[in-house]
């Protein structure tokens, strides 16, 4: 049976899956919102760029980063730059509580990610409502703040397949 | 103490100016690029602006590629959930359809009457073109309520266009670019719409609440007692945003405990909208004659002297008209005057006629009279009792058939 590194292609593909899929999530916005359930509502991205930036995954460039929170910004509507610098302070975070931790554990993980998405979205509804005069619900941004953690441990557990895939 | 404040100085240093060896730039740069767009975006430069667009268009057009998978799982869903309803709806919608044709030509001879009268209250004829547009971007943001659709300037959308589903408002365009448009649904948070409130006749201002309805605001204490279930919202074109008269939805009740609220209930489901109308408004000035347009430069007292020498000369017109009348009716008295006078000359001479007649009858008379009885009445020489011929005696005698005593 053949290894995925020898198979050059398919292994660059496979490389570059995390990035394909932000791409994909940030323009195709995923969300399950048309099953029209009450307040259910996750940011993706966010479990995608912490998980991949915390696992110091190589490919996961912080520059498509950045450029995929532009095009998010785009296809929300909201001001140019705005998910952009949520993104980036993620990968902050994560290159911070990398550097500080010296034994990982998945727990820890997930109620840093909590801490962290809650701030972020505190910026975030900050700016807009202060700075862009926006109407926003704050309820759905803290209900949308707890499910994402919620979604964190689920696809943490599908992720580890991924990786375990590319170390193999 | 110290070393964790240096530890933690180190991290922090790390995290933002380290880069590991497949990153090529460092975090530190790039959220001071992303500041810097930021406030660069918000000041609206020219250049700014293109840039954006050229984004947005790029985006779109990949977005609407990238969304086909989902798009078409979610129609899947959506027709699924359809068929469960189906026969329910279709009875629902034969009865609702046989209703709407009946009032349809009420409908269009208002609007034929709508269109007259603005056309008396307005110096502009306001003809509209609804072009039908494609949704290629829908996703519904819990924070924000927009879609994106497949005309921009290039098909003359601008900002503040008005969207329609079939003939209900769904919302209008914030955002143009070449060939796409972004619109803000009526139930976004950012949407405020100024309303009338039919059958009452209330004025007030709906605001989108992030779901499938609206809120009510901006309307007098006291009156919102007096809507009912089958109370119609529709745009008063209150701020020339929105065209006066379109239908938007109905107010719907909720109570909860003993406290009522009042929402607008939307007549079209945002969520399941693939195609829309955008209404391409082209203003056609009404042509003017000449006499029209100075008059229409003229300072306010020169148009009152104009409307007084106006009056004048009407009265001046009808002055003369009269005159005239009077004149010909001076004539029509002297003719009839003339022919009276000519009629009592006739008369005159009839009457002599007459008088003549009667005295040649007389006469004739006498004569005849005289022949048989002249020779009883005149006088002889000898012995006579008669009279002598010509006088009046004779010729009483004459006409009593001779006999000279009554």
């Amino acid at each position: 049976m053949t290894n995925l590194k020898t198979r050059g292609f398919y292994y660059k593909v496979y490389s570059y899956l995390p990035v394909i899929i932000l791409f994909i999530s940030v323009l195709n916005e995923f969300d399950f919102n048309y099953l029209n359930l009450e307040y259910f509502a996750f940011n993706f991205p966010f479990i995608l760029i912490f998980y991949f930036t915390i696992k110091e995954i190589k490919n996961f460039d912080y520059l498509l980063v950045f450029l995929a929170g532009l095009i998010n910004d785009t296809v929300v509507g909201l001001p140019l730059g705005i998910s952009s610098l949520s993104y980036m302070l993620i990968c902050i975070a994560t290159s911070y509580f990398r550097n500080i931790t010296i034994r990982p554990n998945q727990i820890k993980d997930w109620f840093y990610f909590l801490f962290i998405i809650s701030l972020i979205n505190s910026i975030t509804y900050s700016i807009l409502t202060l700075f862009f005069s926006y109407n926003l619900i704050l309820m759905d941004y803290l209900v949308n703040t707890f499910f994402t953690f919620l979604f964190y441990i689920i696809f943490v557990n599908i992720f580890k397949y991924y990786i375990k895939g590319l170390n193999d | 103490m110290a070393s964790s404040r240096d530890d933690f100085i180190i991290a922090i240093r790390s995290a933002f100016l380290k880069k590991s060896t497949q990153q090529k730039f460092s975090l530190l740069t790039l959220v001071s690029i992303s500041i810097a767009i930021i406030i660069l975006s918000s000041l609206e430069l020219k250049a700014i602006k293109y840039l954006k667009i050229g984004i947005n268009e790029i985006v779109y057009r990949s977005s609407f590629v990238v969304s086909i998978p989902e798009n078409f799982l979610k129609d899947t869903f959506i027709e699924i959930s359809d068929y469960t309803t189906f026969f329910k709806d279709y009875k629902k919608k034969k009865d609702e359809l046989s209703d709407l044709k009946s009032k349809n030509i009420f409908s269009e001879i208002t609007q034929y009457e709508n269109k007259e009268l603005k056309e008396l209250i307005n110096d502009y004829v306001s003809s509209s073109d609804k072009i039908l547009a494609k949704i290629i971007v829908d996703h519904d943001s819990p924070f924000l309520k927009s879609i994106i659709i497949n005309k921009g300037s290039k098909d003359n959308i601008v900002i503040g266009t008005n969207i329609y589903d079939q003939s209900y408002l769904v919302g209008r365009v914030i955002e143009v670019n070449y060939k796409t448009s972004r619109v803000l649904l009526l139930s976004d948070l950012n949407s405020n719409v100024p309303v009338t409130i039919a059958p009452q006749n209330i004025q007030a201002i709906i605001t989108g609440s992030g779901d499938t309805s609206a809120t009510i605001k901006y309307i007098k204490d006291g009156v919102l007692d007096n809507f009912t279930d089958k109370s119609i919202v529709y745009t008063s074109g209150t701020g020339a945003i929105f065209k006066s008269g379109i239908p938007i939805g109905k107010v719907k009740i909720v109570e909860n405990d003993d406290l009522k609220s009042y929402l607008v209930d939307f007549y079209s489901d945002f969520s399941q909208l693939k195609y829309v109308f955008a209404e391409i408004i082209t203003k056609t000035d009404i042509k003017k004659t000449d006499q029209e347009i100075s008059s229409n430069q003229k300072t306010p007292i020169d148009a009152k002297l104009k409307i007084l020498e106006d009056e004048l000369a009407i009265i001046e017109q009808s002055n003369l008209k009269f005159k005239n009348e009077n004149e010909s009716l001076k004539s029509q008295i002297n003719d009839l005057n003339n022919r009276l006078i000519s009629f009592e000359n006739e008369n005159e001479i009839q009457k002599e006629k007459i008088k003549q007649f009667n005295i040649d009858t007389d006469e004739l008379e006498f004569l005849r009279l005289n022949l048989i009885y002249s020779r009883k009445c005149q006088s002889r020489k000898l012995f006579s009792t008669g009279f002598e011929v010509g006088t009046p005696e004779y010729k009483k005698c004459i006409l009593n058939k001779g006999k000279k005593n009554d």
